[in-house]
């Protein structure tokens, strides 16, 4: 028992150093790398990049130096403010005259980190009055939950609206809603121009708009074609209100879901994974920026206005693990321990092993400095072949364990 | 004879169980106290649009997250502290019991003061959770809590370690993964974030429960 409890000690070691010294090694050595903006340039019809650590921080795709001033010329319905202040803005582009208000209606924002993705969700949602009647929106007084049915929970005596939710639910199972909802998707906060509800995915797959219209629930299906599954629904309020959201299927496609008349329209892109990628779509009058950036590459994909695909540019840069740092934490550490991850916002063990065996080369050092202790302690060897195996395994987060924990008079 | 032991250990831990139990309870309700304020000058609405949507994590209040880490180290400390104090444990491993069975019934006992006066204060905080708030947030809170106690038992069968090693160099080493490895348990996350982690942190949990077994096997082979 005595034998097992040191074990047991050794390998909370392993576990609490596994932790703390790669992480120790990072904060110290790890060197920080900005990523490019890579942006399409309607004037030049080409990539246009910010290197914000980079000596030529604006270049384009060729990497021919430009001035600050000539880089916000290329992308004028990105830098507008500025250009109007300087007296440059042009008065038409690709042969279109362009009025700047009405330009920058078209102008949208957007990104998706996979930390938002692999994240707890709220369980209870705000369903806001539709068309109240008033210029703002306001929280309601009660919160909803999608589970056999459609519950409504007063805030203020933490009891069931049960006429709310009896109305609520017999209109979404007359549409054909198959409860629980597996997915709750909206912009649950006041702080938007409209309130356009919730799109809903139900237990088979299928996906509705649901949303309270002066009191009364409105839901309607959106037509998914088969077997279509997503891996996140992102609702959007931007002021062309051409959309209701961006969806992300399983198979890393892009689509957009319009409002009215629910039709589903592909981005022409690909490989737009949120599981492990951040996902940037910035919109203006012509096109989309589709931007994916993963550990060591950027990506941008252009569409235009009717979603096909005018080009594309690509970027690889060094990450952690092929940097000089990286490469010597390869020899020092089997592995990496971490309690949270960039990808995740849950706190869990994530455990990164080593990109490659030179760790092995530590760990034969360490078990041959291991052998000469045993030998000092006048110890039999035989008894110290599990110490020796772990220090082999888990190099030097083993060899500090068995040292801190010494057997001296376990045989 | 396990009887006398027993009622040794609570001799000695009994104030401080005590206390720890009276502060842990205080805090559960000042959390509450401080719900019911803020329920009555904010809407509730809002009150619960805060926890569900912009992180505010109400049972963070009164540093609860360190009260049963505090009460754990507070009773370690007594129960075996005076044992090291001109090395008393050896009256125990002469009496005529197993010496590996006399520190697994007073480490027991131990965990199982603590275990009480945790699901005490468990117990009162899902009591109150639920007349303010509903299923799902209450079971959020609860599953954000779950890892500072448990953190609580890692630090009592440490603490024992330590204070039973005969060697105050190693009593450092152990402390310094002490270190490494209790703020595993005690990470800045979003409610509910640590549902994967707790099986593993409660076998970890578990298993440390023997960790009292190594420092008293030195102790008694005379390690000095």
């Amino acid at each position: 028992m005595v034998k097992i409890s040191r074990y047991i000690l050794v390998l909370t070691a392993v576990v609490g150093l596994s932790v703390v010294l790669p992480q120790f090694y990072r904060m110290a050595f790890e060197k920080p790398g900005r990523n490019p903006l890579i942006q399409y340039s309607c004037i030049d019809h080409d990539f246009i990049i910010l290197r914000p650590d980079a000596d030529d921080k604006w270049t384009n795709r060729e990497g021919t130096k430009l001035t600050r001033e000539a880089y916000e010329k290329k992308l004028p319905l990105m830098h507008t403010r500025q250009l109007v202040m300087d007296g440059t803005m042009p008065d038409s582009i690709n042969g279109e005259k362009i009025n700047i208000q009405h330009a920058g209606i078209f102008r949208s924002n957007f990104r998706i980190t996979p930390d938002e993705i692999h994240a707890p969700k709220p369980k209870l949602y705000p369903l806001f009055e539709s068309q109240s009647g008033r210029a703002n929106l306001e929280m309601p007084n009660d919160f909803f939950r999608i589970t056999w049915r459609m519950e409504f929970i007063d805030a203020q005596t933490n009891r069931i609206l049960e006429d709310k939710s009896r109305m609520f639910s017999a209109v979404l199972y007359n549409r054909g809603f198959k409860f629980p909802a597996t997915s709750i998707n909206g912009i649950p906060t006041t702080r938007k121009s409209c309130d356009e509800g919730y799109l809903v995915i139900d237990s088979a797959n299928q996906l509705f708009h649901i949303k309270m219209v002066k009191g009364e629930p409105f839901v309607r299906q959106v037509e998914l074609p088969n077997g279509m599954k997503f891996k996140t629904i992102q609702c959007v309020d931007f002021s062309d209100k051409l959309y209701y959201a961006y969806l992300f299927t399983e198979n890393n496609e892009l689509y957009v879901l319009t409002p009215y008349d629910y039709m589903l329209e592909k981005f022409e892109v690909d490989d737009i994974n949120p599981d492990k990628y951040e996902i940037r779509i910035y919109g203006d009058y012509f096109n989309f920026n589709v931007i994916t950036i993963g550990n060591g590459f950027i990506r941008t994909q252009v569409v235009d206005r009717d979603h096909n695909k005018v080009d594309e540019y690509a970027e690889t840069r060094p990450t952690y693990d092929t940097r000089p740092e990286g490469k010597i934490a390869q020899l020092l550490f089997p592995a990496e321990l971490k309690m949270t991850d960039d990808n995740s916002s849950y706190v869990n063990f994530f455990l990164k092993m080593s990109k490659s065996y030179w760790w092995l080369i530590l760990s034969l050092v360490l078990i041959i400095a291991q052998y000469f202790i045993i030998r000092q302690r006048k110890k039999n060897i035989r008894t110290e072949i599990i110490d020796l195996m772990l220090i082999g395994l888990t190099g030097i987060f083993g060899f500090i364990a068995v040292n801190i924990f010494p057997n001296k008079f376990i045989d | 004879m396990w009887k006398s032991i027993i009622y040794k250990e609570w001799l000695k831990i009994r104030w401080f169980a005590i206390i720890y139990a009276a502060l842990g309870i205080l805090v559960v309700g000042n959390i509450f106290l401080k719900g019911q304020h803020d329920f009555e000058f904010s809407q509730e609405a809002y009150y619960w649009y805060s926890i569900l949507f912009n992180q505010y994590r109400f049972y963070e209040y009164s540093l609860f997250k360190f009260v049963p880490l505090i009460g754990a180290l507070a009773i370690a400390l007594a129960q075996y502290f005076p044992e090291t104090v001109n090395k008393r444990i050896k009256l125990t491993f002469h009496l005529p019991v197993n010496e590996n069975k006399a520190l697994m019934v007073m480490m027991l006992f131990g965990a199982f003061c603590l275990f009480a006066i945790a699901a005490a204060q468990l117990l009162l905080f899902t009591g109150l959770s639920l007349v303010y708030f509903p299923a799902e947030i209450v079971q959020s809170a609860l599953i954000s809590i779950a890892p500072w106690f448990l953190c609580g038992f890692v630090v009592y069968f440490l603490t024992a370690l330590i204070v039973m090693e005969p060697v105050w160099k190693y009593r450092f080493l152990y402390l310094l993964v002490t270190a490494t490895f209790v703020p595993l348990y005690l990470q800045t996350a979003a409610a509910r974030a640590y549902s994967p982690a707790l099986p593993l942190l409660g076998v970890f949990t578990v298993l440390l429960s023997v960790a009292l077994l190594f420092s008293g096997y030195r102790f008694r082979k005379g390690e000095m």
